[in-house]
């Protein structure tokens, strides 16, 4: 008779290390949930992810939409930074540029990157954006100050999309965080320390 | 059925490779903590979860107390006892952490291990005829993970959180930035993750063992669309886990490294994103409202059977109806988060598909009244338990079709209602259904009877406790009150006020229910192989109660197996004695 437990302690083991495996492969599903959930962001505009585009070709659309700015400077770095003007009115398909002005208060040189996206979220897939100061990382030396163009455009395909029927005004937010190399050397979790949203 | 005499010690080679150190089965505490024995470990399971559920209840009823009235009174004289800071933050700090831990310790340390864990390991192997789980010895590693995990969640409440406060405070879910470092630099979130890791690892093998058990050691005859309707709900849960709880391990993980190993995965200032996170979690969520249910539906199902005297209706289409659950559970994890932004094609999936699920839950229902349609019901204490399941799952599951419009989520999302919504699924749907298996299956599990008249009591006291609780919250919900405040607007007293009094009518059934058990081991009275009459034809009620250590050592023989084949599953045969 111990023919047939050996078989059956086999069968066991084969199918535990089939669920084990299987449970590998969801774990790395999951990891590999990061880069395509970066991707699918980047290519639909998902979370208000402004599109990159080369130039402004397209014809010249009928809606004029209200573009606000949002600016903000993230603990830990020490910089001044708002837009020229708080909103500007564009016509889908016609290219806008507006400066932003970034001054650095420290005394020291520090470098910045800047995180970026559109609310209400569903406008990403339909704004352009040709030129930013947020693709590079940003580099001020002590006190130095700067005005950086952002170029872009809404794609007139928006007007038929009617997720967007009922949205007049955009906003563009930007925040500043300092760059990650600057940031793990004076990491302090105090500075993090803070009621959240 | 000759399955108990049957048991001699001639006959380990059945077991294979564990047969050896179970015939001088260890006594006293060494029996249950080396255990390999499934009943073994499934009691110590059920004792587990009566255990965490108790305090469980305890945090929800402070909880109550302190929304009995407005002003935020409770919880700051309970954080000067707890930690010796009684200051008002203080006390809205405590109450965060308690409505996180009720939520852990409900589903990861009550629900899941009394229906998985104990039922689960308790009937499994009884209801296929095996003599015991594939993997005895990891079954025993799966429960003490859990305990350690049980352990872990608990020190989390009285290490550093928040700044200045003790406890995690951000929810079962866990968002970040609320979990990241942000809102939380203290270890408690830490303590938070890794119990999730723990609890998680502990239900991943459970799931692998279940699934090696059911698909290898069924008895001969037994054939997948002749297992009792608990044993494929089971299965269908053990899938679930698979495929749901390692995904929580990931999103876990990475908070877990952003938090402590300066990764980035959540966090905007590296590229990261907070909702990935919500995506990550709710793949993994929402399956686990159905890995929280989908064992009931079972236990419902059989109970239902048992008590109207007639096999279930429509076997075949229960089964189907479970798996179509677990599928469609997978595709809908975004209503969870109609808020965040999605296109309107998105929200119409995600609201299309949500009600996709009102179906398949729709025929398990119909199936059940079905079932007791034209038969010969009596209504003893596990089928009033299964009737208000029915009940309480169908209230839970119509709020759940409102839930699903995105429009109308966009005004009730995080409102009392949604409070309201799963406490009817879970608090209340999940809960009833353990309580039908547990007065099923007591009897068998320890040979002895309860006294009826207290288990009415338990479920009178309860129904009418749990609905007064959260009944109202739907009226609540519609005025706008938000859910995880520790304080609301004078407008909203009468119904909070109402709900805290059904949260103590039910607390009191609760007390019902210690005693009722200890009253049945007390009073002792036999309970024989089958206390429920012809009704009860599945294969434990065959065997002694409380069963012999070991059975099934021969195979038990299957109704309907080896004679002339016939189409019927085993719980519909009626017949079989």
């Amino acid at each position: 008779m111990s023919a047939p437990g050996d078989d059956l302690a086999r069968r066991n083991r084969r199918l535990a290390l089939g669920g084990v495996a299987f449970v590998a492969a969801m774990l790395a599903l999951a990891y590999a949930a990061v880069p395509f959930y970066a991707a699918f962001c980047r290519a639909t505009g998902y979370g208000g992810t402004p599109q990159i585009a080369k130039a402004d070709t397209g014809p010249v659309g009928r809606r004029a939409l209200r573009v606000s700015f949002d600016t903000n400077v993230a603990p830990g770095l020490e910089w001044r930074f708002e837009p020229e003007t708080d909103a500007v009115t564009v016509r889908t398909g016609k290219t806008a540029t507006v400066y932003f002005r970034a001054q650095n208060l420290s005394d020291k040189p520090t470098a910045a990157v800047a995180t970026f996206n559109v609310t209400p979220e569903v406008s990403g897939a339909w704004f352009d954006k040709i030129q930013c100061f947020c693709f590079n990382e940003q580099h001020l030396g002590p006190h130095e100050s700067a005005e950086w163009p952002v170029v872009f455009f809404l794609d007139p395909k928006l007007e038929t999309d009617e997720s967007m029927a009922r949205v007049d005004s955009i906003t563009l937010s930007y925040t500043l965080f300092a760059a990650p190399a600057a940031r793990a050397s004076s990491r302090n979790p105090e500075e993090h320390a803070g009621p959240a949203g | 059925m000759a399955s108990v005499s049957g048991f001699t010690h001639s006959e380990a080679e059945v077991h294979g490779e564990h047969g050896h150190e179970e015939h001088s089965h260890p006594t006293g505490w060494r029996r249950y903590l080396f255990s390999t024995n499934h009943k073994d470990i499934g009691t110590l399971y059920l004792v587990f979860a009566v255990f965490a559920g108790v305090l469980g209840m305890l945090l929800s009823i402070a909880i109550r107390a302190e929304l009995m009235f407005p002003g935020g009174h409770v919880f700051p004289v309970l954080s000067a006892i707890l930690h010796g800071d009684g200051s008002h933050d203080a006390g809205k700090n405590l109450y965060n952490v308690f409505f996180s831990a009720h939520a852990v310790i409900m589903i990861f340390f009550m629900v899941m291990p009394a229906m998985m864990g104990g039922f689960g390991n308790w009937f499994v192997p009884l209801l296929i005829g095996a003599p015991d789980m594939a993997f005895p010895r990891l079954n025993n590693l799966s429960f003490w993970l859990l305990v350690a995990a049980f352990v872990m969640a608990m020190i989390s409440m009285f290490v550093d959180g928040s700044p200045g406060f003790k406890g995690f405070g951000g929810g079962w879910v866990l968002y970040p930035p609320m979990a990241s470092t942000v809102g939380t630099p203290g270890p408690a979130a830490d303590f938070f993750i890794l119990s999730f890791h723990l609890a998680g690892m502990a239900s991943i093998i459970g799931a692998i063992n279940f699934i090696a058990t059911i698909f290898n050691m069924r008895a001969p005859g037994m054939t997948m669309f002749r297992m009792p309707l608990f044993v494929w709900s089971v299965l269908v849960t053990a899938f679930l886990l698979l495929l749901a709880l390692p995904v929580l391990a990931g999103a876990l993980t990475m908070l877990l490294t952003d938090r402590n190993f300066h990764t980035t995965f959540f966090e905007p200032s590296g590229g990261g994103d907070p909702i990935l996170y919500q995506h990550l979690f709710w793949f993994f969520g929402h399956p686990e409202v159905y890995i929280l249910i989908i064992p009931g539906f079972g236990i419902v199902s059989q109970v239902v059977a048992t008590f109207s005297r007639k096999p279930i209706f429509g076997y075949a289409g229960m089964v189907y109806a479970m798996l179509a659950i677990a599928l469609i559970g997978f595709a809908v994890w975004a209503h969870h988060m109609f808020d965040t932004g999605m296109s309107l094609e998105a929200q119409r999936y995600f609201v299309f598909a949500t009600m996709v699920i009102a179906v398949p839950t729709g025929i398990k229902v119909f199936s059940w009244i079905a079932t007791m349609w034209g038969g010969s019901i009596s209504f003893r204490p596990p089928m009033l338990w299964a009737i208000g399941f029915i009940f309480v799952f169908t209230v839970g599951g119509v709020t759940g079709v409102v839930l699903a419009n995105a429009a109308i989520d966009r005004y009730l999302h995080d409102t009392y209602y949604v409070v309201a919504h799963f406490h009817y699924t879970m608090s209340l749907g999940a809960v009833f259904s353990i309580f039908a298996g547990f007065y099923y299956w007591f009897p068998k599990m320890t040979g002895y009877l309860y006294e009826e008249r207290l288990a009415k009591w338990h479920f009178w006291a309860t129904f009418v406790g749990i609905n007064l609780t959260f009944f109202p919250q739907h009226f609540l919900g519609f005025q706008g009150m938000p859910r995880r405040t520790i304080d609301y607007t004078d407008a909203y007293w009468l119904w909070n006020f109402v709900s805290s009094i059904g949260a103590f009518i039910s607390g009191a059934g609760t007390l019902v229910f210690l005693y009722l058990i200890y009253e049945a081991f007390a009073a002792k009275r036999a309970a024989g192989n089958n206390p429920w009459g012809p009704g009860a034809t599945t294969l434990e009620w065959t065997l002694s109660s409380p069963p012999p250590f070991h059975q099934f050592l021969t195979p038990p023989h299957i109704p309907g197996y080896g004679e002339h084949e016939h189409e019927e599953p085993v719980v519909a045969a009626g017949s079989a004695h």
